[in-house]
């Protein structure tokens, strides 16, 4: 049974149309879910524990649909969005002294132990903590009450390089102790990295659910010296951008091997530039 | 409900709210409009909610398993404890009005067991605008309390005068106690009536507002 499953999500705004997001999280699964600002990344995952009201699409965590088992899946589910935010000026061991009492499987040796695996100390507050230990902190009380399915929203933006790594090989290590983990990024190279799988959305639309390198593996890179005049050559780039040396752009596996380009193996971050200008 | 309640004593509650109800000793002020002291109360509320809203409390509470409807039951429920807190605070300083100084009061009501059903109502009236208004949209808790207030000062305005005006409330309500307890208990008792209805009336407009909403 998959811990999430998505069908048909649709939410309509006046300027912006979530349309028909459908995907599927497996269990012990990394996915990566990539997009743009403002393509439909949050409003998604809102959607996904009703902070946002879909009009249309399902919902279900652990075969259950979301609505009506509000209370059963959030206590198998961490959702953490962003660093923490909240109770800036309470203790950490506040915080937790009331998250602990709403949950049924709260791990208090295992806290302790995320505590002390992440070096944070519970004696201070959030606003004392720096952006990569206040994500940490969230981690560690969704991790706390031994939740089977952390859904992250953009949990390595603002962390510098040496954070990064470190939160997603803790992501790797949960994933192999049977966690799934979905996470809304736009620092593709964390991906490459983690993600098993990745949707993609663009526009509000799901674009591509596949696994990690087959979405690049689509394409190849290929940089040219000036715009091509040469029609077919013209008709195979994808989403061309000037580049100080002349102008690069993504061409189809096939295409590239028919045309004989210049070209090298594209990966996640210039798979997605050039999506999303040829859009 | 008992959890969400001890989040709101242990996260939500800003230090105001104790505070304000030690201004029950306000009753001893021998000449003063005493619907002030209630009125604390209101803001003390709104200081609350302020505060959760600075606190991104919303944020973290949609976290935590539970429904979006207790969330606002147990808003409420905080509401209501504070003010029979505030009411039941106030009670031994109007007895030791009573005894101290047993003047009318000449600034508006004396506090009596008419004013207590009066200030119940009072608080119904803010319950009712405030979090009706507040749960539609919780980010503008500065609009709800202005709202809430305009009611409160014409409620008020309308209560005291009526104390100088109309003749049942200047000789019957507006008289230090005893005298006419059988009036002022029923008053009392409707004030009390009153609260429980608008107060229940605006917890279910609140729930039906808030559980609606896209946060």
């Amino acid at each position: 049974m998959n811990p999430l499953e998505v069908s048909g999500l649709t939410k309509k705004y006046p300027s912006f149309l979530l349309d028909d997001v459908s995907f599927q999280v497996r269990p012990g699964e990394i996915m990566g879910f990539i997009g743009r600002n403002g393509a439909g990344k949050t409003t998604t995952l809102k959607c996904l524990t009703d902070m946002v009201h879909p009009d249309k699409g399902e919902v279900c965590f652990f075969g259950m649909p979301f609505s009506g088992n509000q209370r059963a899946v959030k206590q198998r589910i961490g959702f953490v969005s962003g660093a923490v935010d909240f109770y800036m000026r309470k203790k950490l061991s506040a915080i937790t002294d009331v998250t602990r009492r709403f949950y049924e499987n709260w791990d208090e040796a295992a806290y302790r132990r995320w505590m002390e695996r992440f070096s944070l100390d519970e004696r201070k507050t959030p606003a004392a903590l720096s952006q990569g230990m206040k994500i940490k902190y969230c981690l560690a009380l969704a991790l706390s009450h031994r939740a089977e399915l952390l859904i992250l929203d953009e949990p390595t933006s603002g962390l510098d390089p040496v954070s990064r790594s470190d939160l997603l090989e803790n992501f790797l290590m949960l994933a192999k102790e049977g966690v799934s983990i979905l996470f809304s990024t736009h620092i593709t190279s964390d991906l490459e990295r983690c993600a098993h799988r990745i949707a993609y959305i663009r526009s509000g639309r799901i674009q591509a659910v596949c696994k990690t390198e087959e979405f690049a593996g689509e394409y190849r890179l290929v940089s040219l010296p000036e715009t091509p005049q040469d029609g077919p050559v013209k008709a195979a780039l994808i989403g061309p951008r000037l580049e100080k040396t002349g102008l690069s752009a993504l061409v189809r596996r096939e295409d590239a091997q028919r045309l004989g380009l210049p070209c090298v193996p594209c990966d996640l971050e210039n798979a997605m530039i050039h999506l999303e200008k040829e859009a | 409900m008992k959890k969400l309640l001890y989040k709101e004593i242990r996260l939500g509650m800003h230090p105001t709210n104790p505070l304000f109800l030690g201004l029950s000793a306000m009753l001893l002020i021998p000449n003063y409009p005493y619907y002030v002291i209630f009125f604390y109360t209101t803001l003390a509320l709104f200081f609350t909610c302020l505060s959760a809203r600075e606190n991104h409390d919303m944020e973290y509470s949609m976290l935590l398993p539970v429904d979006k409807a207790d969330l606002v039951k147990s808003r409420f429920l905080y509401a209501v404890l504070l003010e029979m807190a505030q009411v039941l605070c106030a009670i031994p300083f109007a007895l030791l009005r009573r005894k101290l100084n047993p003047d009318p009061n000449l600034a508006g009501m004396d506090a009596n067991v008419a004013l207590f059903g009066l200030s119940l109502l009072m608080l119904g009236v803010f319950n009712w605008v405030f979090f009706s208004r507040y749960y539609a949209d919780p980010q503008k808790v500065g609009k709800s309390f202005c709202l809430a207030c305009v009611a409160v000062f014409c409620y008020v305005l309308l209560a005291e005068s009526a104390a100088f005006a109309v003749p049942f409330f200047r000789n019957v309500l507006d008289t230090p106690d005893p005298t006419h307890m059988g009036a002022k208990l029923a008053v009392l008792a409707a004030g009390a009536a009153l609260y429980a209805l608008l107060t229940l009336w605006a917890l279910r407009r609140s729930i039906r507002r808030f559980t609606a909403l896209d946060l």
